[in-house]
């Protein structure tokens, strides 16, 4: 271990340890058992403290009380005892002082031999201040009497109060510390000596010794209940927790698209009954993806083989009706005519036949992005060049207007392609042969390219059911591009393919723009509009807001249209 | 002389339908209607141009492209109802040079045939060097060092009209009118699967290439003489 690492460690675990409130917090939210065991044990150990407490406060109350009533008879019958020897002294008249000694030594000996208190007991007999009588007999006091303890007031008491005891709890010094005592004081009436006080000092450090046994018992106990409770807890909540956990992990790789992953059932009790029922969801599901998984399979087979199938026999039709209409002068004219007729709906009935197997593959999810890096300008020239001889015959012309800015984006072309080619083609068909412009911008994130023209327009009715599978604004418009009623659902599932949208405004007598914006990234969405709906030479401000497609009459309709359906 | 064409296709309707167009551009069909008899249809009729369908019975159709590619340069232009990039990516590298999906303009299979049997550049005495290859353009030649490396006709065209100049860059539509012919729009992917081919014939290493370089969002570029 290098200085470094050391030095690395060490501020890690620095740095950790300011972090570990925040750690703890994680951990708690995210761990069931972790909160369930914090939980019960926080409960038990605070319902385990207050009962401990209380058992032990009442335990200790009830043993200082016993311990002071035995107290107190026995310095009772100390006194009386003790009394009743000074008493019987009284039947000579003359008591002396040796006699009187005497007596208290017996008085004092018949009293420790009376009192059984453990620990010992220190006895003093003091001469009650303030009297005069014809003889004393000397204070005594044991050795290790504490003088000290006994205060003036419970003195002051005892002289006073001579039939009844006076109890006072007092400190004993001792080898091992403080320990607790009782100093108990009577009277005693010494014949020709007078009053004197009797004090009887108790240690009462065993009652001390017991009561501190017992807590520390309880307070092991509780402790050790507590653990036991967190130990049971954990083990009931990980009993509980495991099968949910086994349940979210199954779910999670069953979601990742492992389908035959199941949760083994074990048993007759609810967990059992959880398991057979996320079972037979899982079957269920399992059942029915591989169903609509086969399903689309059929059918992306089945476009397939139409698609040839359909196909050689329409060449040779095509190939027929060209030859024939090639030679169309040489015939009668019922003849050439019916050539010509059968010329044009050749080539409708194939237009048709392409776009509907197109739907269909997006249909089937069986479309595939060609993305190539392409000059967007380039493209949209080209496609423009195509249209010029149609845009002629209609009186239209066609105006490009391309903008700096990020040339290439990564589109697949012949689908762009497409999107313009039917833009540019509507445009031309609508335009009532006005002016149709085309504009060309981009920013980092998206290309857009916007296609305007100045004819009929539409309502928002008819704007909002543009984009929908063969369906007309005007049924009864002459077709001179051959339209199929396909071309913008095609646009519109060319565009979102690419993660792009069509954007549109129209208003009837004015015109429409549609606005293809494609992300110029592979695999991105377009998020931003390089080019607006509306176009600059609107009429007059439009008062919806881009997106809300709800305008009064006369107001333009402006939105953004999303692929419906499957 | 009319040029032969060899019509490789299973529908016996659209076969003779195709046989009376071209016969009215002048051309000389033969037929076949079957894949595993085709290679030797080819070998019998020595056609200069063969129009191939990919669904046969017998052998698939391109298998039977990539056979006759084995023995020949002639032109094969690929008949195909799946447009699907994937198809005729598939076509062209099996060896056609073209394709044109069902259904088909009739002119527009004339003009591409009649593309394909068009003369090539005009004979010059020049030797071409691109990379570390050199190009004889009389004898449709291309060497490294010794050794011949055998291109198809069209592909020789491809490396020939980036290596004429060799810093310009061709984009995807000049290459396509300049080698295949196509003066309107044609598919791209022709000249993008070409470039594989060619690469795979003539580059050290096909996927960093010196000789045939891309130009990203433009075209094609003949790299410098190393």
């Amino acid at each position: 271990m290098t200085v470094e690492s050391v030095a690395d460690a060490l501020r890690r675990a620095w740095l950790g340890r300011r972090g570990w409130p925040s750690r703890v917090a994680g951990f708690w939210r995210s761990s069931l058992e972790f909160r369930t065991v914090a939980t019960t044990v926080v409960m038990a150990g605070l319902g385990a403290t207050i009962i401990g407490t209380t058992i032990s406060v009442s335990i200790g109350a009830n043993l200082y009380d016993q311990r002071r009533d035995q107290v107190q008879s026995e310095s009772l019958r100390a006194t009386l005892l003790a009394q009743s020897i000074f008493d019987s002294a009284t039947a000579t008249e003359d008591a002396d002082q040796v006699e009187l000694d005497s007596l208290q030594n017996e008085a004092q000996s018949a009293i420790l031999a009376s009192t059984s208190s453990p620990g010992g007991t220190s006895i003093a007999i003091l001469r009650t201040p303030g009297q005069t009588t014809a003889q004393t007999i000397q204070a005594i006091a044991s050795p290790d009497f504490p003088a000290d303890q006994i205060t003036p007031e419970l003195r002051d008491q005892v002289a006073a109060d001579t039939g009844a005891l006076a109890l006072q709890p007092v400190s004993l010094r001792g080898p091992g510390g403080d320990a607790p005592g009782l100093a108990v004081g009577s009277t005693l009436q010494v014949p020709t000596a007078g009053q004197y006080e009797l004090y009887l000092v108790y240690d009462l450090s065993d009652a001390q010794t017991t009561l501190s046994l017992m807590q520390r018992t309880l307070a092991l106990g509780s402790l050790a209940l507590v653990v036991l409770i967190g130990v049971v807890t954990y083990v009931v909540v990980r009993l509980v927790v495991g099968p949910v956990r086994v349940a979210a992990e199954t779910s999670q790789k069953i979601a990742a698209g492992q389908l035959d992953q199941r949760i083994p059932e074990k048993g007759q009790d609810v967990v059992a009954t959880l398991g057979r029922s996320f079972n037979g969801m899982a079957d269920a599901m399992q059942k029915q993806i591989s169903q609509l998984a086969e399903l689309s399979r059929v059918q992306q087979r089945f476009v397939s083989d139409v698609s040839h199938e359909l196909r050689t026999p329409l060449t040779t039709i095509r190939l027929a009706g060209d030859v024939l209409y090639d030679q169309r002068a040489s015939f009668t004219p019922t003849a050439a005519r019916t050539t010509e007729l059968l010329h044009t709906q050749v080539d409708r009935f194939e237009v048709l036949l392409a776009d509907l197997l197109e739907i269909s593959r997006f249909d089937a999810g069986a479309v595939e992005l060609d993305l190539e890096s392409t000059r967007v300008v380039g493209l949209v020239d080209d496609v423009v060049a195509e249209f010029e001889p149609l845009a002629a015959e209609v009186g239209s012309t066609v105006a490009i207007d391309a903008r700096g800015g990020y040339l290439e984006a990564e589109v697949d072309p012949r689908r762009l392609r497409r999107i313009v080619r039917n833009l540019l083609g509507n445009a031309i068909e609508h335009g009532e042969g006005r002016p149709v412009e085309v504009e060309v911008d981009s920013d980092e994130e998206a290309v857009a390219v916007a296609v305007r023209d100045h004819g009929v327009g539409m309502t928002p009715a008819e704007a909002e059911r543009v984009f929908d599978r063969f369906w007309r604004a005007d049924p009864s418009r002459r077709r001179t591009i051959g339209g199929t009623g396909l071309g913008l659902a095609i646009s519109l599932e060319d565009a979102t393919l690419h993660g792009g949208r069509i954007d549109l405004w129209s208003r009837p007598g004015e015109g429409s723009r549609f606005v293809v914006t494609l992300p110029r990234a592979a695999g991105t969405t377009a998020t931003t509009r390089p080019l607006r709906a509306e176009p600059d030479d609107a009429a007059t401000p439009q008062a919806t807001a881009p997106g809300t497609p709800e305008p009064t009459s006369g107001e333009p309709w402006i939105g953004t249209t999303e692929v419906r359906g499957g | 002389m009319t040029p032969r064409i060899l019509v490789v296709d299973d529908d016996p309707a659209l076969a003779e339908m195709i046989g009376i167009v071209l016969r009215a551009a002048d051309f000389e069909p033969h037929f076949c209607s079957d894949g595993s008899a085709a290679v030797d249809a080819f070998r019998n009729s020595a056609p200069d141009l063969v129009l191939l369908d990919l669904m046969l019975p017998g052998m698939d159709g391109l298998a039977v492209c990539a056979a006759i590619r084995a023995e020949s340069g002639v032109p094969v232009i690929m008949l195909t109802a799946k447009g699907d990039t994937v198809d005729v990516v598939a076509g062209l590298e099996a060896g056609a040079d073209d394709y044109v999906v069902k259904p088909f303009d009739p002119k527009e299979l004339v003009a591409r045939v009649r593309t394909r049997l068009r003369p090539s550049s005009e004979p010059t005495t020049d030797v071409l060097t691109v990379g570390d290859l050199r190009l004889d353009v009389a004898a449709h030649e291309v060497r490294r060092g010794d050794t011949v490396i055998a291109l198809t006709p069209l592909e020789f065209e491809l490396l020939l009209a980036l290596a004429s100049k060799p810093q310009q860059v061709f984009t995807r539509e000049m290459l396509l009118e300049q080698v295949w012919g196509y003066h309107y729009k044609a598919d791209t992917r022709l000249v993008n699967v070409h470039v594989q081919r060619l690469r795979a014939k003539v580059e050290h290493d096909p996927d960093a290439p010196r000789i045939v370089t891309t130009v990203r969002g433009v075209g094609y570029r003949a790299g410098s003489s190393a």
